[in-house]
């Protein structure tokens, strides 16, 4: 995928008496304009979101005054600690990570044969695989809502990993086949003539290089698991209830309190923007499943 | 394995070598086919098997109050039927079309002005276009929970800020002329930066000589925006919409968290209006058929996709 | 510190067996803390009585050795979800709240465990709790058909008028509303006096709006529970709805249709809006001397008369235990305490307003404590309650299907009042709305 630090060349009429320019004021909008504009910008656009992140600090009482001064206190977390949540947010990390070990287990694999192995009707899987990632959560939610009562796998952690590969497998073998393109071929003849067999030579060589990949790729279905909203909320009760639907509980309760919402709210994003920071190159790649030319 | 058989020197050395190679490649082909199976299968399972369910549910008029007595075949289109005689249904239909339209065309306007805005190599551009990521990865019920704060009025900065500078400013969320608006712009700042890291990167893949070329003939930025840059990030723009259009008919936790499809119905929109009839009332039966018509609109826009913007990894 | 909580534990366990000798006597033969080990999940509604329960679940715990989850969302998500969860005979919750409107259709279905053979049970139950102490009113909505009792009741309540700020009304000269006429007249001249809003209700309006509905002569159904052919575009259907939402629309605050039950007490304790309709299971708490500012200054009445009469509505709510539940003993032996003499008694003793136990209602501390500024809120409730009872205009509440109509009249009320429709639109939409999920829901009519 480009880099998105590649120049575009639109020449600039800045170049002569530069000096003299970036002493007057108007030589210095011309050259730092455009960053004191995208500073601007990204202060409005994150606005929001830093306004939760303070919030989650802020002393209940002064909840009402219009000062940006206060003094933080952790009460909102600490109100937190009583009640679901610290459980839900166990939930939560243990639903990802089963997920994502399941997603990678079964689609690592199957987007090494998509790579190396031309078959027909290649296209109609990779149809259908770009289906199951767009389909509307509801279409999927009744059918597994009603056989899960049936199994018993109603409200547990395993059933809901489950339902995330409809989403997380999808993602998986689309974003391993960019990366195990990218290994050429040459070395695994050569494995090959050595005497090694298909996964065998997968395994000792070309994982090791696609390492990165699956890294990144797990990284995505982690984030993709952990912020789903929809499926949690019907799938699970009191047992296997996540992150995400307790916060939700705690607004559709009487209490309006703010500072714990806020609270949860900032703990609920901060593994996603972490992990964020460290994928956020195959970012797009991942949200598109690879239906986008890239 | 295969590769013992190349080993043996054969006594008719060209035929026994297409012989082994053939049975080395057979032997590929199952290994592969060994690997590939799996997911096939987990797939087949948690997809299409519940999708099929779907559709046989929609047939019936299922219901858990009496669920051996409405599980039955007798008006199979009973459901579909319902459905086009439902004002409901078919009001939700068009505010779903009026909120993706609206959301997703401010998300391209945003998200090009944004990228032609970053589209320079800097040190500071470049942490700002990574900053920017962050209301697109958020959980989206943190987007949900940080836009009910900024909409109710009693503790939005926004509202007392207007009321301050001598605007007050009812709630947007319980006017009907402006609740759809407010959970658009709300979409709209989640996910602009989508837009705007593809149509950076297609930025990035553009050619320097048209503009160069162009630019020394005098043409001004806007020409150049509009007959070169602009046709070039088209398909881009294209496919972007489409996606976004798709995912739009997702959306949940904001009109979940936010208006509850209200005030009235003006925020219900289809996704939401089949939660309602699926868990409310558990009418089985008439949301499996709204969840069917959405899937159905679905692929076909899926469908769109792949023909447009087609990743195929069979090309390279 | 653990041993410090254990010296707790047993203290407490010790001093509420002190407290409740039936209990300790009769219903733990093999002695205190029968269910060890037993995690029981309750799920209420928010409301009074299930947060004072949740104040005292230590002593339960203690009691029975069982570790309880109480879970109380607002009035529609715990609806939605204890009605998914039931309908799947889950197992989920032990305990759950029989809401009044979903009483019919969850017992008609058989998705609750009849509960007169732990009442008759001596080794669970005590002799002295009294089931025939619960009002048999109250008792009532909680049987089925086949005449078995489902629920146990913990709160009878009925509709009535409120006027936070009733000196504003009496600056201006006039006296409590009695009529809806005189509830307009009212409300056009105290409306935004001193920045105090005029009305609002709760936005549940399949309950707050249907005295109104009743007082202009319309009724939800031709003939509860024979015919049930929905009657929302009658005449005088669409002119109490176009009565109603008008006075939200005109004199109700900023985002009025958006208010919860807990905002609106909110709103009444503060003083930002003057009049309203709710039970006493939330009036009984402008009575609050620590949160209530309007303590001075309330007033309380019927809901006003319309041109066919006066109809407050009447709840009931019950505890009972879901049929997939996997511990049912534990969960009656939560449902025993929750409802027991003791319990209520103290209950009353804090100020909850709509007990259920006749006793607790001819009780003396009931009577003090729900004199607020003069007011008599339970003889209020009680008059209110009984007149129900006489002309059973409640009989609509009951209906199984009720509760898609239910959601009709929210919405076309709420359409009402945000503009996006005239009356007769909307209850003509409400209408054909119903009888559509009626049939869904396999009604022939």
């Amino acid at each position: 995928m480009a880099s998105t630090d590649a120049t575009l060349p639109i020449p600039t009429r800045d170049d002569a008496p530069a000096a003299h320019r970036a002493r007057t004021g108007r030589g210095w909008l011309r050259r730092h304009g455009r960053a004191a504009a995208a500073l601007v910008l990204l202060a409005v656009t994150l606005f929001p979101f830093l306004w939760l992140v303070q919030l989650a600090f802020k002393p209940a009482a002064d909840l009402f005054e219009d000062s940006l001064w206060f003094i933080p206190t952790l009460d909102g977390f600490r109100a937190l600690l009583q009640g679901s949540f610290p459980r839900s947010f166990l939930n939560s990390l243990a639903v990802s990570t089963l997920s994502t070990a399941m997603s990678l287990a079964i689609g690592v694999p199957a987007a090494y044969a998509l790579t190396r192995w031309q078959f027909p009707r290649r296209r109609h899987v990779a149809l259908w695989i770009l289906v199951t990632r767009m389909a509307p959560p509801i279409a999927f939610t009744i059918p597994f809502f009603l056989a899960y009562r049936w199994l018993g796998l109603q409200d547990t952690i395993f059933g809901l990993a489950l339902v995330y590969l409809t989403f997380n497998l999808a993602i998986v073998i689309w974003l391993m086949q960019t990366f195990f393109e990218a290994v050429p071929t040459a070395l695994e003849e050569a494995a090959y003539i050595d005497g090694c067999g298909v996964w065998q030579a997968f395994w000792r060589i070309t994982l090791p290089l696609a390492a990165p990949g699956v890294a990144a790729t797990a990284v995505l279905c982690f984030i993709f698991a952990w912020n789903d909203f929809f499926y949690a909320l019907i799938l699970t009760r009191t047992q296997a209830v996540t992150a995400p639907v307790a916060i939700v509980n705690f607004l559709q309760y009487e209490g309006w309190e703010w500072p714990k919402i806020a609270a949860g709210g900032t703990l609920v994003m901060f593994p996603v923007v972490v992990f964020t920071v460290l994928v956020r190159k195959y970012l797009v790649h991942g949200l598109t499943a690879g239906g986008v030319k890239d | 394995m295969g590769a013992a058989n190349t080993l043996a020197a054969p006594a008719t050395p060209g035929l026994r070598a297409a012989h082994a190679s053939r049975g080395w490649q057979a032997a590929r082909r199952r290994a592969f086919a060994l690997g590939l199976a799996p997911a096939l299968i987990v797939l087949l399972a948690i997809t299409l098997v519940p999708a099929a369910a779907l559709v046989v549910a929609s047939l019936t008029p299922l219901s858990l109050t009496d669920p051996a007595g409405t599980f039955h075949f007798r008006d199979p289109l009973g459901n579909y039927r319902h459905l086009l005689e439902d004002t409901r249904f078919l009001g939700s239909i068009a505010t779903q079309l009026k909120l993706s339209a609206a959301s997703v065309a401010l998300q391209l306007a945003v998200g090009l002005g944004v990228a032609l805005l970053l589209n320079r190599p800097s040190r500071v551009l470049g942490a700002v276009r990574g900053a920017f990521l962050i209301p697109m990865v958020l959980p989206p019920i943190v987007v949900a929970l940080i836009w009910k704060i900024l909409f109710t009025p009693d503790v939005s900065p926004l509202h007392r800020a207007l009321e301050a500078a001598g605007w007050p400013v009812r709630s947007l969320i319980a006017n009907p002329d402006t609740a759809l608006w407010a959970i658009a712009f709300a979409e709209t700042w989640q996910w602009f930066p989508f837009t705007m890291l593809m149509v950076l990167a297609a930025l990035q893949m553009m050619p320097a000589d048209p503009l160069e070329a162009a630019s020394l003939d005098g043409a001004n930025r806007w020409q150049l925006f509009r007959y070169i840059v602009f046709p070039h990030i088209r398909p881009v723009l294209v496919v972007c919409g489409l996606f976004r259009l798709i995912d739009s008919f997702k959306a949940f936790p904001l009109i979940f968290v936010l208006t509850e499809g209200g005030p009235g119905t003006v925020t219900e929109v289809t996704n939401y209006y089949g939660f309602i009839q699926a868990f409310n009332f558990s009418y089985w039966g008439y949301g499996s058929a709204i969840a069917t018509v959405i899937l159905a609109g679905v692929f076909g826009l899926s469908w769109l996709v792949g023909r447009l913007g087609w990743n195929d990894h069979g090309k390279h | 510190m653990t041993q410090r909580r254990h010296l707790l534990q047993a203290a407490t366990g010790i001093g509420a067996s002190l407290l409740l000798p039936g209990l300790s006597a009769h219903a733990q033969p093999a002695g205190a803390r029968r269910f060890q080990g037993t995690t029981l999940n309750v799920s209420t509604f928010s409301a009074a009585y299930p947060k004072l329960l949740q104040q005292w679940l230590p002593e339960f715990e203690a009691l029975s050795g069982a570790k309880v989850n109480f879970d109380a969302p607002s009035f529609p998500v715990y609806n939605q979800r204890a009605d998914l969860e039931l309908s799947t005979k889950g197992s989920a919750y032990d305990v759950v709240n029989v809401t009044f409107i979903y009483s019919s259709r969850w017992i008609d279905s058989g998705w609750l465990t009849p509960l007169d053979e732990f009442i008759a049970n001596p080794q669970h139950t005590p002799a002295d709790w009294d089931v025939n102490d619960f009002l048999s009113g109250a008792r009532a909505p909680e049987t089925g058909r086949d005449g078995k009792l489902y629920g146990i009741p913990w709160t009878a309540e009925a509709l009535l008028s409120v006027s936070s700020r009733f000196d504003l009304v009496q600056q201006a000269g006039l006296a409590f509303p009695d009529t809806t006429d005189d509830l307009v007249k009212v409300l056009r001249a105290v409306n935004k006096k001193e920045r105090v809003a005029g009305f609002v209700s709760d936005n549940h309006y399949g309950w707050t709006f249907v005295p109104y509905l009743h007082a202009f002569g319309g009724d939800v159904f031709r003939k509860a529970p024979d015919d049930l052919f929905p009657t929302l575009d009658t005449p005088e259907a669409v002119a109490a709805a176009d009565y109603y939402a008008n006075l939200i629309r005109e004199f109700g605050p900023d985002g009025a249709i958006t208010y919860q039950p807990d905002q609106v007490t909110q709103a009444l304790k503060l003083g930002r809006v003057n009049f309203s309709d709710a039970g006493q299971l939330h009036l009984a708490q402008l009575g609050d001397a620590a949160t209530s500012k309007t303590l001075k200054t309330v007033k309380f009445g019927f809901v006003p008369k319309g041109p066919a009469g006066r109809f407050p509505g009447t709840a009931v709510h019950g505890l009972g235990i879901p049929a997939g539940s996997r511990n049912k003993e534990a969960a009656w032996a939560f449902i025993q305490w929750a409802l027991s003499k003791q319990t209520t008694r103290r209950a009353v003793a804090a100020g909850y307003g709509s007990p259920a136990r006749r006793s607790d209602i001819d009780s003396a501390e009931f009577r003090s404590r729900q004199r607020i500024n003069g007011n008599d809120l339970a003889q209020l409730s009680l008059d209110s309650i009984a007149q129900a009872e006489r002309t059973g205009h409640m009989k609509y509440r009951t209906v199984s299907v009720y509760p898609q109509v239910d959601q009709q009249l929210n919405k076309a009320i709420a359409l009402i009042a945000s503009g996006q429709a005239n009356a007769r639109q909307a209850m003509q939409q409400a209408q054909a709305q119903s009888i559509a999920e009626l049939r869904r829901a396999g009604q022939k009519i």
